[in-house]
């Protein structure tokens, strides 16, 4: 039998330090972190100037009269400001840009997150280091999920900030699909549903191309469905039509010739609430999903 | 057992939906369906194994023979814990491969490597993945020979660069257990022979077990003393080299002459000339001429005849006898 003296095997049971890791995450994908980081400062730079213009947009959207009169400004004087166009364009984007952030992030996770590297084996490279798979994917979700979630919220909060008096002719009705999941935390929620559904696509094709195609199918379905049944979330008031204005304000949700169906505007955060848990839940299964996979895959 | 580096009990693998038929069959050949290629390259054949018993000493350089898709690749990712068994168990280095994670090394045959990343940045993610092991100054000095510039990128290397970029992150994590699958296909000859010195002496100073997988037998003679010849999913032959070389013999004779008992693996007849390699069961017949085979001649001869019986040679057998 042969002796020999080998390294030493390390005996404590420390687990390695976590730092390594971490960084070596942030390191493959330095690109998606510079274009985050990127796509934040424009936002909130965006944001703030937006914010600063509000005042301004808010008299170019108000009432007019001609002659002036006294409180209103002539319609001339009014017609004048374009401050209110620009600021209603530029907050209808970066609203849009928050509810379909979902899309550009699944099929990031599902391509170059997971996908790309099963395709390419860099992935066993990792495991076959210190590494365990199940290391290896927590900490490929850990840190996009955190930054994603800081950004995201950072930008949701700014941009709530810059709507100022919530004004429907400036920035949008609540119930409007994008105003809705723009300004709340369903805008978080979509986004991790989207990371999640990319990493269990990645996962489950094993390659980019298909695994960013599948996770941008599934989010497209998901968002679209909860669109579609946004007010069935919370339980609606039913009003009689007859002597009663529905209120710009109200989310209606169906109407027969003498009673209407719809959501008042206090229904926004149980919505809110509702929508972020399914999004969660969603979001839950389909990380429980991806560890399936990775360990239906190697041990 | 914890001299054992890798030892198989009953060890299967087969693949994907095919898997039942292919068990009735009796023997397991297909494609991987989710291989670790880059796309652009033909889906890597990979094979299964069936019922693989072996064990293989600490401190072997281990050779891992056989025809392209005899299940070599599937072996060694069964070993580095990136496969889960069908049927049977492997344990490496005492333990689980998974459990041996941390004290083995391995390097896929096609070097995977981020091709994103430069020279010095992927040693710096073997430092960081592996941060109770890493031996930099080991891995520096690998990528050093091959006058590699640190900064450049992984995608402008050649297949030979990477290859010892990638054994530059395999030595440099200081395993026990080395699997390498093909380790030297894309190299040159001066740059196989140079790196090939760098892996034994590095393999002898720390007693580092290496499996190397390859199908140019001219590739291991000389540095290996263990054989593992693998054929269609099952071992053929497995034991130290030597002493498998020592069961063996190349014998010429006439062709009337008859080769019992002896277990003949192979026999050819050129005009009225006999040449067989055979497992000698006795005393040769005197007129005989009977030489030992090289390794090549004795890996060839069984690559020649399939359904030549298989003969493993344990350490503990050697003992007994």
């Amino acid at each position: 039998m042969t002796t020999l003296t080998t390294t030493p095997i390390p005996t404590g049971h420390t687990p390695p330090r976590p730092g390594g890791l971490l960084r070596v995450v942030l390191r493959l994908h330095r690109t998606a972190l510079v274009l985050w980081g990127l796509a934040l400062l424009a936002a909130t730079a965006g944001l703030m100037w937006l914010g600063a213009l509000a005042d301004e947009a808010e008299r170019g959207n108000s009432a007019c009269s001609t002659p002036p009169t006294d409180g209103l400004m002539s319609c001339a004087a009014v017609h004048a400001i374009t401050a209110d166009e620009t600021y209603s364009t530029g907050i209808a984007f970066v609203t849009a840009c928050l509810a379909w952030l979902m899309f550009p992030v699944a099929a990031w996770a599902g391509g170059a997150l997971i996908g790309r590297e099963l395709e390419n084996g860099t992935a066993r490279l990792a495991w076959t280091q210190s590494v365990t798979p199940t290391r290896w994917l927590t900490a490929k979700l850990a840190v996009p999920a955190a930054l994603l979630t800081a950004g995201t919220t950072a930008v949701v909060l700014l941009g709530v900030w810059a709507r100022g008096e919530d004004n429907p002719n400036l920035v949008g009705d609540w119930y409007y699909p994008d105003v809705f999941v723009g300004t709340g935390p369903t805008a978080v929620a979509y986004v991790l549903a989207g990371l999640a559904l990319g990493a269990l696509a990645g996962m489950l094709f094993g390659r980019a191309l298909p695994a960013a195609g599948a996770a941008l199918a599934g989010s497209l379905f998901l968002h679209n469905l909860l669109e579609a049944h946004r007010g069935d979330l919370w339980s609606t008031v039913t009003r009689d039509k007859s002597g009663w204005e529905i209120p710009r304000s109200a989310f209606q949700v169906s109407a027969t010739q003498t009673r209407v169906t719809l959501h008042p505007q206090s229904h926004f955060w149980p919505i809110q609430y509702v929508e972020s848990g399914i999004l969660l839940a969603v979001a839950g299964m389909a990380v429980a999903g991806a560890f399936w996979a990775l360990r239906r895959r190697t041990i | 057992m914890t001299d054992i580096a890798i030892g198989a009990a009953g060890l299967s693998k087969a693949f994907g939906a095919w898997k039942r038929t292919m068990r009735a069959r009796g023997h397991v050949d297909m494609r991987l369906r989710r291989g670790a290629r880059p796309a652009t390259t033909a889906p890597q054949r990979t094979t299964g194994l069936s019922q693989l018993d072996f064990r293989l000493p600490v401190g072997r350089i281990c050779a891992l023979v056989g025809p392209n898709g005899a299940g070599k690749s599937t072996l060694l990712a069964l070993a580095a814990g990136l496969l889960r068994p069908s049927e049977g168990t492997v344990s490496v280095l005492g333990t689980t491969p998974a459990a041996a994670r941390e004290r083995l090394a391995y390097v896929a045959q096609d070097k995977p490597l981020h091709p994103h990343l430069t020279v010095a940045a992927t040693l710096r993610l073997g430092r960081e993945l592996n941060p109770r092991r890493w031996d930099h100054a080991v891995a520096e000095r690998i990528v050093a020979e091959g006058e590699l510039d640190p900064d450049a990128k992984i995608r402008t290397l050649s297949g030979g660069q990477r290859t010892r970029v990638a054994l530059a992150l395999a030595l440099g994590k200081r395993p026990e257990l080395l699997l390498l699958d093909e380790p030297m296909a894309d190299l040159d000859p001066l740059a196989r022979h140079q790196l090939t010195g760098t892996l034994m002496a590095d393999a002898a100073e720390h007693g580092t077990t290496v499996v190397m997988s390859s199908h140019v037998v001219a590739e291991l003679e000389g540095s290996c003393d263990h054989l593992l010849l693998l054929g269609a999913g099952r071992i053929r032959l497995a034991g130290p080299l030597e002493d498998l070389l020592a069961a063996h013999r190349l014998v010429t004779g006439r062709a009337k002459d008859s080769l019992a008992p002896h277990t003949v693996v192979e026999s050819r007849t050129t005009g009225r000339q006999l040449t067989a390699l055979i497992r000698p069961e006795g005393p040769t017949t005197p007129g005989w001429q009977a030489t030992e085979p090289t390794l090549e001649e004795l890996v060839l001869a069984h690559l020649r005849a399939p359904d030549a019986p298989a003969l493993t040679l344990d350490d503990a057998q050697e003992a007994a006898v």
